[in-house]
């Protein structure tokens, strides 16, 4: 295999060798300014810095994550699914499955919750420049995913062909609806949407069956491509087959995990897969370094 | 280690523990030695006078990263502020200066483990502030105990490392200090004349001998390529999950973070956690990257051996034999590791 990265490359932008940066755990406060119901267990929060000054010097990239936290229930990592070109805000969208976010679903807008971040490494945009990208997505996991999307077409010129191909289990489990809208009317995207065989309604007009069958089917042409995967577990290990299948190299292929965790420093020892620890030497990964680490995850 | 120049050794009167003390409760620092508890236990405690301090013991129950790393501690506070707001307060103000005197060497060795995790590229600020603020002064051990195997894990009953001085007690009489680092330099300082420079040619006393359990090398190079092996499975079938060894375990620093709170107050507490424990990794979902005994069993041994020299160029275990000593079921990273080891050289 030969790559222009070495094993684990990207650390996380604002870590240098030899420099310390302190954390005492105290989040910043965020104030709610508005909240989209995608799903009826996905919400998103769009949310602003209380500090102006924390505002301002605020600045993170795609694929980074965070520690919001519901002050009384406690903190939770979600990615930061807003595009870094975007400022002034961030946005998390959110899966309401336990405490925390189940907590942050009861939230308004104009309540404060806590933010620490951004943690952890980032999709690599550069080595994204100038190549055709695959974005494959899966149910929520489109959350990263937006984030690097948004920046790329932001910057659309310096990217070749993009192609957008997200699946969830039935129509109303699709996130972001609004913005699928706006990536099929542009002309300089290709979007797949689908929905798992069952989950479709009358009027769905995209298409029906899992992604990884709609990506075969779909056959994008591997060459001069770099791919982004995110979803569940199982559906990102058919979509590696699939994209094998397809003659895709997986060191052309990243994905998240997403470990538990809780410092997100790499201190409290919940998120490693091996000797890797997902909070500083991910979330991102290339799939191919993925598949040589002890399958933890 | 032991060839530290002879100007840093210093002769202590036979009451020098009582000058020190006396001496430091003057200056408003806090004393943490060993104290016998009513059943017969021994942990570091708060102490002002000589006669509390329990000098012949061989450890301490709870080892001495909790003086570091609180079994729980505030990490911020918050007040509820009208509707929907808080303010959040930090946490409790780190502890003032104390000196930590008579842990044991493997206990003050576990510092140079945990300085690696909690200055790895982030700065734990509550950890740093407790770390700058203690001076620990360990006493070398003259008569290990029998699950004690520092010698197996490259520490010794004498090793300096992690410790601003030690002190080389013989029964009450005078004793030897061998300082080493500004801080241990500045705790003899607090003696006064009941600590002399010793004589020229005062040698360091022989640490006792150990028998080598096992070769950490060897270790490492089974574990390299044996995270797929049956051993996992048979080793871990006793195990309760309890998670007593990771706790007693000067080394192990995993935490948990949560909140406790009432209505207008609440708490942000880190928690002493263990990867014995079930929930430890489970996701929301409900997927569990290690779902049961073995995996985490074999976590725990990998993360020690494996991982940790990895990342940290050391093994985190500094052989104080606790996880040997207070495994309810007799199952501990020992036992396992001479397996291991029978099974690297058959
Ligand atoms: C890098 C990263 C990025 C992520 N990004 C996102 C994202 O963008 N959006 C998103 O929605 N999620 C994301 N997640 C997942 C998210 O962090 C979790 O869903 C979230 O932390 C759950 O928190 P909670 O407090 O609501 O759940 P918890 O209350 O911790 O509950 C977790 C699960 O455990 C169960 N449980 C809790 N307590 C007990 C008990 N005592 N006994 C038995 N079962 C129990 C609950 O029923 C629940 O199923 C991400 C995770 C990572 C690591
Ligand atoms: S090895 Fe022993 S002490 Fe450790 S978790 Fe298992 S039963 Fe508890
Ligand atoms: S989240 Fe704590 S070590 Fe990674």
């Amino acid at each position: 295999m030969t790559s222009e990265e070495p094993a684990l490359q990207h650390v996380q932008a604002d870590l240098e060798p030899g420099r310390l940066i302190p954390v005492d755990y105290r989040p910043d406060k965020m104030r709610i300014e508005a909240i989209t119901v995608e799903t009826p267990d996905v919400k998103t929060f769009r949310l602003t810095f209380c500090d102006a000054q924390k505002a301002g010097q605020f600045a993170f990239l795609p694929g980074q994550f965070g520690l919001y936290s519901v002050f009384g229930a406690g903190e939770a990592t979600f990615c930061i699914a807003s595009s870094p070109t975007r400022k002034g805000y961030i946005e998390c969208s959110v899966k309401s499955a336990g405490k925390v976010t189940g907590e942050l679903h009861q939230c308004e807008v104009g309540d404060t919750i806590g933010f620490r971040g951004p943690y952890g490494n980032s999709f690599p945009i550069d080595r994204m420049k100038g190549k055709n990208l695959l974005f494959i997505g899966g149910g929520i996991g489109l959350a990263p995913l937006r984030s690097v999307i948004g920046n790329c077409l932001d910057w659309r010129d310096q990217f070749g062909e993009v192609f957008i191909l997200y699946g969830a289990r039935s129509v109303d489990d699709l996130v972001y609806k609004e913005e699928l809208e706006t990536w099929r009317n542009r002309t300089d995207v290709r979007t797949l949407f689908t929905v798992d065989p069952g989950g479709e309604t009358p009027d769905w007009d995209g298409q029906v069956g899992f992604v990884p069958t709609v990506l075969e089917e779909a056959a994008p042409n591997p060459e001069n491509t770099i791919v982004l995967t995110c979803g569940p577990p199982i559906m990102i290990k058919f979509v590696l087959n699939s994209l094998t299948k397809l003659g895709f190299s997986l060191d052309a292929a990243y994905t998240t995990l997403e470990n538990r965790m809780k410092c997100g420093v790499g201190k409290c020892g919940r998120c490693n897969v091996g000797n890797v620890y997902v909070c500083k030497d991910g979330p991102v990964f290339r799939c191919d370094q993925l598949q040589a680490l002890p399958q933890e995850f | 280690m032991n060839d530290v120049s002879e100007t840093k050794l210093y002769r202590l009167e036979a009451d020098w523990l009582d000058a020190a003390l006396g001496a430091l409760e003057r200056d408003g620092v806090e004393v943490l030695a060993p104290v016998k508890d009513e059943d017969g236990s021994v942990n570091l405690a708060p102490v002002t006078a000589s006669s509390e301090v329990a000098t012949d013991y061989l450890n301490a129950l709870i080892p001495l990263k909790s003086v570091f790393m609180p079994r729980t501690e505030v990490l911020i506070e918050y007040e509820r502020a009208g509707v929907g707001d808080v303010e959040v307060l930090p946490g409790a103000a780190p502890a003032g200066q104390r000196v930590v005197l008579g842990c044991r060497p493997c206990d003050a060795r576990a510092l140079v483990m945990l300085d690696s995790v909690f200055n790895w590229d982030y700065e734990d600020v509550p950890y740093r502030a407790r770390r700058d603020s203690t001076t620990v002064v360990s006493w070398a051990c003259m008569d290990p105990g029998p699950h004690c195997f520092c010698t197996s894990v490259g520490g010794s009953p004498h090793s300096a490392e992690g410790s601003d001085a030690v002190v080389y007690l013989a029964g009450s009489g005078p004793a030897l200090l061998q300082v080493v680092t500004a801080k241990g330099a500045a705790f003899v300082e607090s003696l006064g004349d009941r600590a002399q420079p010793a004589a020229d040619g005062t040698a360091l006393p022989e640490p006792p001998e150990l028998e080598t359990k096992f070769d950490t090398g060897e270790i490492k190079t089974w574990l390299d390529e044996n995270f797929e092996s049956e051993l996992w499975e048979e080793v871990s079938l006793r195990c309760l999950g309890c998670g007593a060894c990771s706790f007693l375990c000067p080394t192990c620093h995993c935490f948990d973070i949560v909140d406790e709170s009432t209505w207008k107050h609440g708490e942000r507490r880190r928690n002493w956690d263990s990867c014995a424990f079930c929930q430890f990794t489970q996701h929301a979902s409900g997927h569990n990257p290690r779902p049961n005994q073995t995996t985490r069993c074999r976590q725990r041994v990998m993360h020690k051996f494996k991982y940790f020299p990895d990342r940290f160029e050391q093994v985190a275990c500094v052989g104080c034999g606790r996880c040997a000593q207070n495994c309810g079921v007799g199952q501990n990273l020992v036992s396992i590791l001479s397996r291991i080891q029978s099974e690297e050289k058959p």
